[in-house]
């Protein structure tokens, strides 16, 4: 044969074996599985995959983990293409979003023919899952434990002169009073920051007995007497204790507690609002801090002292990322989406799945009968601390438009803390511009 | 008589009709070369181009549903009610307004002292070049460490020379500067096209100058700028439209919040939101058009201004 042609042989060869369709294995369903489980927990993830797996040999499940950072342009993209992934990680309001249009599949059908005990789910974490009264994902984490709790560094306190962790405002002012250590350019050490933007508002705000939204959430509420005592301390806090809105900023710059690279590892920050996934982190990335319980503590969110309703709290569902559940896109073939759903139901239900999977981060499961295991104590040395802190959660009704109303909120807690707008007019013209857009989003859904 | 001519045999004759046919349609080769990237072309920005032009009119959300028509609510949405979309052009153009004019600046200056025939230039080129090659994510990272107020280079440099720190990061007042200060790290770009056209002037139009007994401010005003004022025209088109869709820097430097009080949040972080956060692309389709007109109505002002001060060297202009 003549050498000239041994190439373009070559080339075809090559196109037609990359071309060629590829011999299914017999009888193996595979399904991608979309999600944010990123850095120390992808091996752990890869782990529970094999263990469902093992059991449900005719699946494969092909682990596509996203990074965190273009998040929302990542879902947005997925659940829009015409062939999505078979399963997808979504949060509250993207599942209620995606809900409401029919772009992913209520599971109601698959939980009655798989025989589960919806009951195995604590209520509120299962109730977080249903839009218009369908269910459309089981829950992995707990939608609890974001908000009620921080990281405390029992040395700092033990040098400011503290013995025991704060449990009002009051008292935690007085303990960052003692432990900030800066000058007019910034903080060196800081004892705690109480935020500046409209998540760390919400979460104060509930625990100075003060509501975001009414139950069935159409009526803002957060604009209340409560609310503006709330802001108005928060603003006071960040420029009399902390020196200003703009050390806070500076301080926490490109800090990453999932990388490790945040004050708290370097016993520069006293107070750490946590939610349950820092456990984990603190763990991988700090080994020898976390196992000596001596350095380190979990307390409750203070409340507000001076107010003899207010007590502890959490925040259920009103960020971004909290209410997680595994979704289902309507595009795939039923055999495809029943696939999908076994598997959405080993990751939320069954022991050898989420249960083993959140255990090993020290992170409680949605599902009661997990957080009993007494091993618990061995994995998480603060694990009655969490107990107690999910217990105290309060929910959020939310809905598909909470990411507008959420930035709305932010710029005008913004302008509040940077003196553009006393903290109760910003909290009124927020309540205004915000109910405006719940209105029309409501009367759209009714009509 | 005449010799008779010889008769072309019947294989040059059809050999010679085909050879015509192609050369008739020789045209159609060159078409079927540019035909991938005519068909990139047609895929992925004329399609897509005018899909979005339909979404604007639309109630888009997300997903693989049909959008309900609404005409022109979206545009009159932005224009009357939006008042990020007024923040956002204006940072938008605050930042287009200086750091265009700077870059431009910044790179001819760079380009004129690099064009000087030393030993070294070759090294020098590469190193002042390697900056705008960096990836943009990699140069916002970089930025972040630069900016720190207590611990960055800048405000070290600053104390150094008896000035205050700055709050880069932390100011609403100094978040747009910080951009600005970003984007001149990428000048590079902009300097090898400058110093490509200053390698085009012909020697002999500055040995005329010298002659006639300029310095080297006359030869720079009237030779250089004059004959590098296409190049110039050029880099301050393409800049314009770079600054106007500016985002990534943006959004790694200080998230799709716009940093505080918003100071940060340009046009296309605005889009971006409304399209992936808020679910609202038919709303992010409409602001995109905008954008596109706007854009538009500049470069046409700019080239309809060309006539007055670009020169290309012929006496038809």
């Amino acid at each position: 044969m003549r050498k000239s042609l041994y190439i373009p042989i070559l080339v075809l060869a090559a196109l037609l074996l990359a071309f060629a369709p590829v011999q299914a294995q017999d009888e193996v369903t595979e399904i991608r599985f979309m999600n944010w489980w990123d850095a120390s927990r992808e091996v752990l993830m890869l782990e529970l995959i094999a263990r469902f797996e093992a059991e449900n040999p005719d699946i494969r499940v092909i682990n596509e983990v996203q990074p965190w950072d273009n998040r929302a342009e990542l879902v947005s993209t997925a659940i829009a293409s015409t062939t999505p992934p078979h399963i997808i990680m979504t949060n509250r309001q993207e599942t209620f979003k995606f809900a409401g249009l029919g772009l992913i599949r209520p599971i109601d059908e698959f939980v009655a023919d798989a025989g589960l005990d919806l009951g195995v789910f604590y209520d509120g974490e299962i109730g977080n899952q249903y839009w218009a009264g369908e269910l459309y994902a089981l829950p992995l984490p707990t939608a609890g434990g974001l908000t009620g709790m921080f990281f405390y560094n029992k040395g700092m306190l033990a040098e400011a002169g503290m013995d025991a962790p704060p449990a009002t405002w009051q008292e935690l002012e007085a303990a960052a009073q003692a432990i900030n250590v800066g000058d007019a350019m910034g903080i060196d050490v800081l004892g705690v920051t109480v935020g500046s933007d409209a998540s760390q508002f919400i979460n104060w705000l509930y625990t100075n007995n003060g509501r975001y939204v009414d139950d069935l959430g159409r009526t803002l509420m957060f604009n209340s007497p409560e609310g503006v005592e709330t802001l108005e301390w928060m603003i006071r806090f960040t420029n009399d204790v902390n020196g200003g809105v703009e050390n806070m900023i500076d301080f926490h710059q490109g800090a990453d507690f999932t990388a490790g690279d945040h004050p708290w590892y370097r016993n520069e920050l006293a107070f750490n609002a946590i939610n349950t996934s820092h456990f984990n982190h603190m763990r991988a990335n700090a080994p020898d801090f976390f196992a000596d319980t001596d350095r380190w503590g979990v307390m409750m969110r203070p409340y507000n002292g001076d107010n003899p309703d207010a007590q502890t709290a959490g925040v259920v569902g009103y960020s971004s990322s909290g209410g997680w559940g595994y979704t289902i896109p309507v595009v795939h073939t039923p055999e495809l989406q029943a696939a999908a759903y076994r598997f959405a139901e080993f990751l939320g239900a069954n022991e050898q799945g989420g249960c083993i999977f959140l255990f090993a981060q020290g992170r409680p499961s949605p599902v009661r009968a997990c957080n009993e295991d007494p091993a618990y104590y061995d994995a998480n040395p603060y694990w009655d601390v969490v107990l107690e802190g999910l217990g105290n959660d309060v929910a959020v009704s939310i809905t598909p438009v909470q990411g507008q109303l959420h930035d709305i909120l932010n710029v005008r807690i913004e302008e509040a803390f940077f003196g553009v707008l006393g903290a109760e007019d910003a909290l009124n013209l927020a309540a205004e511009e915000m109910q405006g857009i719940l209105d029309e989003f409501w009367s759209g859904l009714d009509g | 008589m005449a010799e008779a001519l010889p008769r072309i045999p019947e294989e040059s004759r059809e050999r010679s009709r085909l050879s015509s046919l192609a050369y008739r349609y020789r045209h159609w080769v060159g078409f079927l070369f540019i035909g991938p990237w005519l068909l990139s072309l047609l895929l992925f920005d004329i399609m897509p181009f005018f899909a979005n032009l339909y979404l604007s009119f639309t109630d888009y959300s997300v997903g693989l549903v049909t959008p309900n028509w609404v005409g022109l609510d979206n545009y009159i949405e932005i224009f009357t009610e939006d008042r990020v979309f007024a923040k956002s052009v204006y940072n938008t153009v605050y930042y287009m307004l200086f750091s265009v004019p700077l870059r431009l600046v910044l790179a001819f200056a760079f380009a004129l002292l690099l064009n000087a025939r030393l030993r070294g230039m070759q090294m020098f080129r590469t190193i002042f070049y390697l900056p705008s090659v960096v990836p943009v994510v990699a140069t916002s990272i970089i930025f972040i460490g630069l900016l720190n107020t207590r611990y960055g280079v800048i405000n070290q440099f600053l104390v150094l020379v008896g000035l205050d720190p700055v709050r880069w990061l932390s100011r609403p007042e100094w978040i747009k500067p910080s951009l600005v200060i970003m984007s001149l790290w990428g000048f590079g770009g902009q300097m090898v096209i400058f110093l490509a056209g200053l390698q085009s002037i012909p020697g002999e139009l500055y040995e005329a100058v010298s002659i006639d007994g300029g310095n080297s401010w006359h030869r720079l005003r009237h030779i250089t700028v004059p004959l590098m004022t296409p190049t110039i025209f050029f880099n301050l088109i393409i800049g314009i439209i770079g600054s106007f869709q500016v985002f990534t820097q943006v959004f790694v430097l200080i998230t799709a919040t716009g940093g505080p009080l918003q100071a940060g949040l340009v046009y296309m972080i605005n889009v971006y939101n409304n399209a992936f956060a808020y679910f609202r692309k038919g709303y992010a389709a409409a602001l995109s058009v905008i954008l596109f007109v706007i854009i538009l109505v500049f470069t046409v002002i700019m080239v309809r201004s060309s006539d007055r001060w670009v020169f290309y060297g012929d006496d038809e202009r």
